[in-house]
C-alpha cells in the first residue's frame, strides 16, 4: 500500500496546484447558494405577486374584498375578454348568478389568477349558500355531508421542505461529485499520456494496481471535497435563505438520518465515477478526448437524478435498487423523506456501488495493462 | 567476458499489422556504451520497450543481469533507466519533487530518499532549478531532470533513446557526457540513435538495425572497416538490405 500512498499523495499535490480543479471546487461551493437565492427569490415573487382582473359588469356584494384579500386586484374594462389577452391577468363579465371568464391558458400568470379566482369564488358561493340556507333555519352542514378532517403525520412545513431536499441533495450530490472530480480523474489518465509521463511511470517497479489504487483515491477525495463544499454551502444557505411561508417550505433543515445515509452513499459514489472516469480517461490520448469520452456521464446521472423531480412518489421494487445512481437517488430519498434507514435497500445499492466501482477499476487496470496504451498513436 | 547486462536472443515482435524485429539478437556489457543505430521504423524503440518490459516478446528471449523480462519484470525494471526524447515531466511539480515521486516508485528506501535526490540533483548540476516547477523549466533543463528521474534509483543499465533530437547544441553535449561518465561508472549504457557522428564517437560496440533485422554489428572499428566514416558504412548496408533482394523481407515500419 505505501506505492499507492506514495501515487496518492503525489497526485493531490498536483491537483491542488492545478486551477481547474480548484475552479470545479469553488464552483460547486458559489453554485448552490446562487440557485437556491435565485429559487428563493423567485418562490418569494410567485407567493405574493398580484394578480390583475379586468372586469364588467357589477361586482357581487362582498366578493371585491375576498378577491383583493388574496392578492387579486380588480380593474374595470369595457371588454374582458380582448383586455385578457394582454392588458390583465383575466378578464370577467360579472352577470346576474354567472360569471364568464377569459384567459388565456398559455401564460402561466393567467393560470394562477384562474386557481386563486376559482378557490375564491368556491369560498363564496359557500358563505352565500350557508347564509341562504341560516336565513331559512336550515343546518348549513348539510351541504357538507361528509367531511374530511386533515390530521398529517408530519407537519405540512417539514413534508414541504423533505419533498425539496429529496430532489435537490441527491441532485446535487451526485452532480458535484462528479464535477469535481471530472477534472482530476482526466488529468490524472489522459494527462498522464498527453505529457507522455505515462511511459516513465510505467517503467518503474511499482505494481501497476496500485498505481491505478493511488489515483482512484485522490479523485474519490477531490470528489468527496467538491460535494461536501457543495452540500454545506447549500446547506449554510437554506439556514439564511427565508422561503416565503406560502410556498409551503419555510425552515429546511436534512433530517439527522439522512446525514450518515448521505455520507455513506457520497463515498460510494465518488469510488465507483473515480475508477469509471479514470477507465474511460485511459482511454484517451488527450485531456480534450478524455472530455467526450466523459461528458455522457452526465446525461447517465442526471437522468435518474431527475426522475424524483417528475415521479416524486416513485415506489420500485428492491430490484430497481440495483441500478447505479437511480439506487442510491432512491435511498438518499428514502432517508430524507421517511426520516429512517431502509436496511434492504441500502444493503442492495451498496452492493450494486462498490460493483460497479470493482469493475470499473479491473476495466481501468486491464487498460492500464495493455501494450496498446502505448503503442497507439 | 563477464555476464552480458543485457542479452538479447532472436527476438520477434508485431505490432498491429507490421512485424517489426524479426529474429534479432545482440548483446550489451557492463561498462561500455552500446549503440542502436538504424533509420527511423527499423525497430530500435520497440527494441527497448521489450528490453525495459514495456513490451512483451512475442519470440525470443531478453533478460537483463540475469533477470528475464517476462518472468521478472520487476526485477528487470529496477536495474534500468530509461531517458527518451519526449520529455515528459510533471508540470506543476518542482524539478525536485518530480525526482523524488520516480525514486520512491523505484523503492529507494524513505531513509535514503534526500540523500539520493540530493545526489542526483548535484551530479546533474539541476540545484540552481530544482525547487521549480517543471512547467516552468527549458527543454535543456528538462531532459537534465529526465535523466536525474532516470538514475536516483542507481540502476546498472541506461538506455538512451534518441536523447538529444529535441535539445540544442549545448544540452546535447551535457547528455552525451553524462552517457560517457555513466560508463566510466561502470554502467552498460545503450544509445539508440540515428546519428551516425554521435554514435562513432561515443559507442564501443554497435549493432545496425534495418527493417527489424540487425544488418552489422560489432565494434565501432569493425563496423565501420574501410570506409572514410561510419554513415558511410550504414549507408552502404541499410542500401544494399533497402535493395530489392529475394532473400529479404519487405519493407516493414517500426
Amino acid at each position: 500500500m505505501r506505492t499507492a500512498w506514495i501515487v496518492y499523495k503525489k497526485e493531490i499535490t498536483e491537483i491542488l496546484r492545478d486551477r481547474r480543479t480548484l475552479m470545479a471546487i469553488g464552483l460547486a461551493a458559489l453554485a448552490t447558494p446562487i440557485v437556491l437565492s435565485v429559487i428563493s427569490q423567485v418562490a418569494t415573487k410567485t407567493a405574493t405577486q398580484e394578480y390583475t382582473i379586468g372586469y364588467s359588469g357589477d361586482i357581487p356584494t362582498g366578493l371585491g374584498e375576498l378577491l383583493s384579500a388574496t392578492s387579486l386586484k380588480l380593474v374595470p374594462v369595457s371588454d374582458p375578454a380582448a383586455a385578457a389577452m394582454r392588458q390583465v391577468d383575466i378578464g370577467v363579465a360579472f352577470k346576474p348568478g354567472e360569471i364568464d371568464e377569459y384567459y388565456d391558458p398559455s401564460r402561466q400568470s393567467a393560470q394562477i389568477t384562474d386557481t386563486r379566482l376559482r378557490t375564491v369564488i368556491g369560498q363564496y358561493s359557500a358563505a352565500q349558500a350557508a347564509a341562504a340556507l341560516q336565513q331559512r333555519g336550515i343546518d348549513p352542514g348539510i351541504l357538507t355531508p361528509v367531511r374530511i378532517v386533515a390530521r398529517p403525520l408530519t407537519s405540512p412545513v417539514q413534508a414541504a421542505s423533505n419533498a425539496f431536499l429529496s430532489f435537490f441533495l441527491p441532485y446535487i450530490l451526485i452532480t458535484m461529485i462528479l464535477t469535481g472530480g471530472f477534472s482530476a480523474a482526466l488529468d490524472s489518465s489522459a494527462g498522464e499520456r498527453e505529457r507522455k509521463t505515462l511511459e516513465s511511470l510505467l517503467l518503474t517497479p511499482a505494481p501497476r494496481s496500485r498505481i491505478l489504487l493511488g489515483k482512484i483515491g485522490a479523485v474519490t477525495t477531490i470528489s468527496l471535497v467538491a460535494a461536501v463544499a457543495a452540500i454545506g454551502s447549500m446547506l449554510v444557505a437554506l439556514s439564511q435563505v427565508s422561503l416565503p411561508k406560502e410556498s409551503g417550505i419555510g425552515h429546511i433543515a436534512v433530517s439527522p438520518v439522512a446525514v450518515p445515509v448521505m455520507v455513506w452513499v457520497a463515498i460510494l459514489i465518488a469510488v465507483s465515477f473515480s475508477a469509471v472516469t479514470l477507465a474511460l480517461g485511459t482511454l484517451a490520448k488527450t485531456f480534450r478526448q478524455g472530455q467526450a469520452y466523459v461528458t455522457p456521464l452526465y446525461f447517465i446521472t442526471i437522468f435518474p437524478a431527475s426522475i424524483i423531480l417528475f415521479i416524486p412518489d416513485f415506489n420500485p421494487s428492491l430490484a430497481y435498487y440495483l441500478i447505479p445512481i437511480l439506487n442510491a437517488v432512491l435511498v438518499l430519498r428514502d432517508a430524507i423523506v421517511h426520516n429512517a434507514v431502509e436496511w434492504p435497500t441500502l444493503v442492495v445499492t451498496s452492493i450494486s456501488l462498490v460493483a460497479t466501482g470493482a469493475l470499473a477499476w479491473f476495466a481501468a487496470l486491464r487498460l492500464f495493462t495493455r501494450e496498446a496504451l502505448l503503442t497507439r498513436s | 567476458m563477464t555476464e552480458a547486462a543485457v542479452a538479447v536472443e532472436r527476438l520477434e515482435k508485431t505490432l498491429g499489422k507490421n512485424k517489426v524485429l524479426r529474429g534479432i539478437s545482440f548483446s550489451a556489457q557492463p561498462g561500455e556504451i552500446f549503440g542502436l543505430l538504424g533509420p527511423n521504423g527499423a525497430g530500435k524503440t520497440t527494441t527497448l520497450r521489450i528490453i525495459c518490459t514495456l513490451l512483451s516478446p512475442d519470440n525470443g528471449t531478453v533478460k537483463v543481469l540475469g533477470f528475464d523480462t517476462r518472468t521478472a519484470p520487476q526485477e528487470v525494471r529496477k536495474r534500468v533507466g530509461v531517458v527518451t526524447a519526449d520529455i515528459g515531466v510533471y508540470p506543476r511539480l518542482t524539478a525536485r519533487e518530480n525526482i523524488s515521486y520516480f525514486a520512491q516508485l523505484s523503492g529507494v528506501p524513505h531513509g535514503e530518499l534526500k540523500r539520493r535526490v540530493d545526489g542526483v540533483i548535484e551530479r546533474l548540476d539541476v540545484g540552481s532549478f530544482a525547487d521549480q516547477r517543471a512547467e516552468s523549466l527549458s527543454s535543456g533543463q528538462k531532459q537534465k531532470l529526465a535523466i536525474a528521474r532516470a538514475i536516483v534509483h542507481d540502476p546498472q543499465v541506461l538506455m538512451f533513446d534518441e536523447p538529444t533530437s529535441n535539445l540544442d547544441v549545448l544540452a546535447s553535449r551535457d547528455v552525451r557526457e553524462f552517457m560517457v561518465e555513466s560508463k566510466r561508472r561502470g554502467k552498460c549504457v545503450i544509445f539508440s540513435t540515428h546519428v551516425m557522428h554521435d554514435a562513432e564517437r561515443l559507442c564501443d560496440r554497435i549493432t545496425i538495425l534495418h527493417q527489424g533485422q540487425v544488418v552489422a554489428s560489432g565494434s565501432t572499428a569493425e563496423v565501420r572497416g574501410a570506409r572514410r566514416d561510419l554513415e558511410d558504412a550504414f549507408l552502404e548496408l541499410v542500401g544494399e538490405v533497402s535493395r530489392p533482394s529475394p532473400g529479404l523481407p519487405p519493407k516493414g515500419g517500426g
